[in-house]
């Protein structure tokens, strides 16, 4: 039996729904050191050209969602166990697929007083910038999307987690805390967007997660300042399809590191981060490359009374530190310039009312690096665009 | 002399200034905790007391005046960066969040009644069967 697409989307739609709904009511606690957690959300999309999150183009789209929950268990203080399931759909690049967004096991090893360490084991959240663990919770994101310079939606999955393990540490003194991980994983690279943005479009074959690593350290000074560096390898191995593939095995590495600084006070909060990825491909016969990305954003957050917050937010990505308008690029392969770049002014306001926060943001672009490309054909790319983004977002 | 006074007026006056105690229940053996071990505590980062038992945090809804004097006065954070913090760690699977109540009655029976338990009232009462403590 052939099951119709809204069938597909609509089975793990409602599971999530129904135990979204079983824990709601005084949610967290469920005794026995049991706690659950959960999030859901919904966006509206209108672009002025291209397509974001399903056919947005003069129009309105509705396919930019998430939902997920979440359980922990700590049956006495040194063991944590906690897994959450999730499924996103953002146009044709997602398509709420039910998947496991982590599962491991925490151990603390050492914990004295004001300073703990610990190991985790499983599949683990990857630190990455000051976001990108709760990435899929729109309650924790500076805006309705991440800054795209940053956080590509297109590289999601890869940097989002990864089976591994992870050795951390967290250290509290009176002016401050000091927080670190390091972690050894393979990462998950199944999602066909990754072959757009590595290897210029949908390839036949399929990309292997190799041995990878990435770390994090974060100082946080009385509240006031907040500091981090991320820093760590990715890597990544193509094998190309028996039958019609245009390319041959070869490997992808990406060092890469990103600046974190933040500046909180009462009304305000000034965030910055600035990163840059080296994409370092070799033994393909067309896509062997050697550049460097570079992302950055800042951002300003005004908040008001009653949980109104306001907020501006600049944010650039270039694919190719060394090619920044992309002409170089356009050259050599005869594709437009602009894909190469985007910047990205974003204007937004937030309110919270207990659970529930409703957002909207406009964003005015120049460029289309960080648009799905299975969601926009090449040759119908519009440089410059506009988007207006409305959402709800409900957690416990 | 008349420094002295001074500094005592102000002593006495900050001390009444406190909109907030942080009391445990009667079984927690810890007295006083330094600022670095109450962020730790709140932050849900510190799980276990000294004497290994474990830490259960309750607290009032982040826009309850208790919790907002809570944050300022005696954890010197702002109620958002406590959320925030709180939100990266229980999303990401790498801590628990703290028990919500509805008002200060039921905070401090639960905290009465729990085991290990922490949290914070404006003004403990008289036959409150629960401990203060106090941060250095």
């Amino acid at each position: 039996m052939i099951r119709s697409r809204s069938s597909r989307l609509i089975e793990p739609f409602a599971a999530l729904c129904a135990f979204l709904s079983a824990f709601s009511v005084q949610a967290q606690e469920l005794g026995h050191g049991v706690q659950a957690h959960g999030f859901i959300d919904q966006s509206l999309v209108h672009t002025s050209d291209n397509n974001v999150g399903g056919e947005s183009d003069d129009s309105l789209t509705s396919e930019l969602r998430e939902m997920g929950a979440n359980l922990s268990w700590r049956p006495n203080p040194d063991w944590l166990v906690s897994g959450q399931v999730l499924a996103r759909w953002a146009g044709e690049a997602d398509r709420g697929k039910l998947r496991l967004d982590y599962g491991f096991v925490d151990r603390t090893l050492i914990a004295t007083g004001d300073s703990q360490m610990g190991l985790r084991l499983g599949k683990i959240k990857n630190p990455y910038g000051f976001y990108n663990t709760t990435r899929d919770v729109a309650h924790t994101r500076p805006g309705i999307i991440m800054p795209q310079s940053v956080y590509p939606d297109q590289m999601r999955n890869f940097f989002l987690a990864a089976p591994g393990f992870s050795l951390y540490g967290n250290s509290e003194n009176d002016h401050g805390n000091i927080s670190w991980q390091i972690s050894a994983l393979r990462p998950e690279v199944d999602d066909p967007s990754l072959e757009y943005v590595f290897l210029i479009g949908d390839r036949a074959g399929r990309f292997d997660g190799k041995n990878s690593w990435l770390s994090q350290f974060m100082f946080d000074m009385d509240g006031r300042w907040r500091m981090g560096l991320s820093l760590g390898e990715m890597k990544m191995g193509y094998k190309p399809s028996a039958f019609g593939d245009i390319e041959i095995a070869g490997n992808h590495r990406l060092p890469t590191w990103v600046l974190s600084l933040e500046h909180n006070t009462e009304d305000w909060s000034f965030t910055a981060e600035y990163g840059q990825t080296k994409v370092d491909a070799s033994g393909y016969r067309i896509f062997n490359t050697n550049h460097t990305t570079e992302a950055m954003y800042a951002q300003a957050t005004r908040r008001i009374a009653n949980g109104w917050q306001g907020y501006l937010r600049y944010d650039v990505l270039y694919f190719d530190k060394d090619d920044r308008d992309g002409a170089g690029f356009s050259a050599r392969l005869r594709l437009p310039a602009y894909s190469r770049f985007a910047k990205d002014w974003v204007l937004g306001v937030r309110r919270d009312i207990d659970s529930l926060a409703l957002s909207a943001e406009l964003h005015s672009v120049d460029g289309t690096a960080w648009l799905a490309q299975s969601d926009n054909p090449t040759a119908g790319l519009v440089r410059r665009w506009d988007m207006l983004l409305l959402q709800a977002a409900w957690r416990f | 002399m008349r420094k002295l006074t001074l500094t005592l007026c102000l002593m006495l006056f900050s001390q009444f200034s406190w909109g907030v105690e942080i009391i445990t229940h009667r079984s927690v053996s810890v007295n006083t905790l330094s600022l670095a071990s109450a962020r730790s505590i709140f932050g849900m980062r510190q799980v276990k007391w000294p004497d290994n038992g474990r830490i259960q945090v309750f607290v009032l809804a982040d826009t309850h005046p208790t919790h907002i004097a809570l944050c300022k006065e005696r954890l010197n954070l702002f109620p958002y960066q406590l959320r925030q913090s709180w939100d990266r760690l229980v999303y990401a699977g790498m801590a628990q969040a703290p028990i919500e109540v509805a008002n200060e009655e039921e905070l401090v029976n639960r905290v009465a009644a729990t085991s290990g338990a922490i949290g914070y009232v404006k003004k403990v009462k008289p036959n409150d069967s629960i401990k203060i403590i106090t941060i250095n």
